[in-house]
């Protein structure tokens, strides 16, 4: 108890000092950090721990980016409030999604939702009029409070906040009977069933909170970037986040920071590289299937930390 | 007969062109201890799987408390009151044995998401309660030792054990057992026999088994229904059963049938 109050007390401290003594161009890369993780996030639910695989998070993430900004444009509504909005709409669509492919499992269900990823992407492209079709369009600056938050210094105000919350809220229903179902039903759907719970509903909620937690990710890198391009919303963009979910580790939420840290951070490493990094990524992830398939979260980092014995002490693992 | 609190009527079950079970019927009393018995393949755990709903049945109806269950699904099935074990074990492996229980108690030391999200008000105390009342049910089976034990390290004995008090942890008013003393030593059948009597004397259990050790079916069962190749042959008292020369012949073989009858 005491530990964990002086580590709350730690990071609030680090939050708050981190501006004075990181460049912009740091801020920057930490706020793509953690929206990253946000969207690895929903992964880490659904596949780590619900054990669907799923290829729709970028379809997820474009709709989140998309429907914030179009509601900003369009209707004048502001990202904040508008980005939550969207994540909700786009959570009820994952569950209604969740509802009709989930009742099919593996490859047909990877299949399933890499159609509905492509479906959306088509969509974003042939929507001329309010998407700006294949040429994208702009999103409009982040306003709250009056204030306008246009860097990366500024909107890691909202954004290390809003991901701090949402992985709270991850990890303390990991630690419920919520967290407790569904890896009963990654582990045994057939015993699930027989104690009872309503595996089809369990599955298609985890699909909604991977949809939500993708749509809120997606809002943020988009007024990071300031631009959506519909390309960046392909099937290649959903592998790319599997992949930093397997890196990082799929069976924690810790393993979507690792990894999303891991494949922002090395392109800059390895500047000279550039043409290489596909390669490199390749390989990070063909090792850690091979040789680490719990990605580095279960490497002694966590361990480290001190977070393998809260792993353990919960209900999942 | 009419106040049969397990009754499958004339059920059939088919996969493809093969018939695993062939217009069966069985009436369960209530509080009693029943066995059905059969080689391998004769349909027993077929029948398991029709009744929880894992297979559709292709004729037929399944009442229990008077009412249809045949076309539920399994978890519709089991919150009416019926629970089982699986034959090759459905444990979730990586979660310890205690959490195990904890899935199954999991509908009735329940909160909703919002109080999930937030460790809200009434979290702590329904996990702590829920925990408390899986350890009392790993006692019961003789597993409070293991409580912490990934349910895949357990040696195969203790997750039967498991098995069982993760099916009593869904509060059932029926027990349905699939082979559970296949691959037990002497000694645990022994007190797998003990665990079921106790069940039924304290909690008024219903328990349904699958078997084909003897051991097990002989010592516990007030009735025994005898299938072979998905037909029911035989059924009656142990005693009854044990001497029928069909059952003899079908189930241990023509030479067993000889040894006995000498």
């Amino acid at each position: 108890m005491i530990w964990r109050v002086a580590i709350c007390i730690a990071a609030v401290a680090t939050f708050f000092c981190a501006p004075h003594f990181l460049a912009e161009y740091h801020l920057f890369q930490i706020c793509l950090i953690a929206a990253t993780a946000l969207v690895v996030l929903g992964l880490v639910v659904v596949t780590g721990l619900a054990g669907q695989i799923s290829l729709a998070q970028s379809a997820f993430v474009g709709l989140g980016g998309y429907g914030s900004a179009i509601m900003a444009t369009s209707w004048g509504m502001p990202l904040w409030a508008g980005i939550p909005l969207t994540a909700f709409l786009v959570s009820l669509a994952g569950f209604v999604l969740g509802q009709l492919t989930l009742r099919i499992s593996g490859h047909y269900l990877a299949l399933a939702t890499m159609a509905f990823g492509a479906i959306v992407q088509l969509a974003l492209i042939h929507s001329d009029p309010i998407t700006g079709g294949a040429a994208g369009m702009p999103v409009p600056p982040f306003r709250i409070f009056g204030l306008t938050l246009a860097t990366g210094s500024r909107l890691y105000y909202v954004i290390i906040p809003a991901t701090a919350l949402l992985f709270l809220i991850v990890w303390n229903v990991m630690q419920s009977r919520f967290g407790r179902g569904l890896s009963a039903i990654r582990q045994s759907e057939t015993a699930a069933e027989a104690m009872g719970l309503d595996v089809l509903r369990y599955k298609a909620t985890a699909f909604a909170a991977s949809g939500f937690l993708g749509a809120i990710g997606g809002g943020l890198l988009a007024s990071l970037s300031t631009y959506l391009d519909p390309a960046q919303f392909g099937i290649t963009q959903s592998v790319y986040f599997l992949a930093v979910a397997v890196v990082g580790g799929l069976s924690s939420p810790f393993g979507a920071i690792i990894g999303s840290a891991i494949f922002i951070l090395i392109p800059d490493l390895l500047q000279s590289f550039q043409s290489y990094l596909g390669l490199v990524f390749a390989l990070l992830l063909l090792g850690f299937i091979v040789l680490r398939p719990n990605g580095l979260a279960s490497v002694g980092l966590s361990r480290y930390l001190g977070l393998a014995s809260l792993r353990t002490a919960g209900g999942w693992r | 007969m009419t106040n049969a609190f397990l009754r499958v009527e004339n059920v059939t079950v088919r996969f493809g062109g093969i018939v695993a079970l062939d217009n069966f019927s069985l009436d369960v009393r209530q509080g009693s201890i029943q066995a059905v018995i059969g080689p391998n393949g004769a349909g027993k755990s077929t029948m398991l799987n029709a009744i929880t709903g894992l297979y559709a049945v292709d004729g037929g109806t399944v009442l229990f408390e008077h009412e249809r269950i045949d076309g539920r699904s399994p978890h519709t099935i089991s919150r009416l009151g019926i629970a089982r074990t699986f034959q090759n074990t459905e444990l979730f492996g990586e979660m310890s044995a205690v959490e195990n229980v904890m899935v199954g108690l999991d509908r009735h030391y329940s909160y909703n998401l919002a109080i999930g999200m937030a460790h809200g008000p009434g979290y702590r105390r329904s996990e702590i309660a829920a925990r408390r009342r899986a350890q009392d049910l790993l006692a019961l089976v003789g597993l409070a030792d293991d409580a912490a034990i990934a349910a895949a390290a357990l040696p195969f004995g203790k997750q039967r054990r498991l098995e069982i008090a993760r099916a009593l942890a869904t509060r059932p008013k029926l027990l349905l057992l699939d082979e559970p003393a296949a691959g037990l030593r002497a000694a645990e059948v022994e007190s797998l026999n003990l665990i079921l009597l106790n069940l039924r004397a304290e909690q008024g259990l219903t328990i349904l088994v699958i078997d084909h050790v003897m051991a097990l079916v002989m010592a516990v069962s007030d009735k025994i229904s005898v299938l072979n190749f998905g037909r029911k042959i035989a059924e009656g008292e142990p005693d009854t059963v044990r001497r029928a020369p069909e059952v003899i012949r079908a189930y241990l073989g023509e030479k067993a049938a000889h040894a006995l009858g000498a």
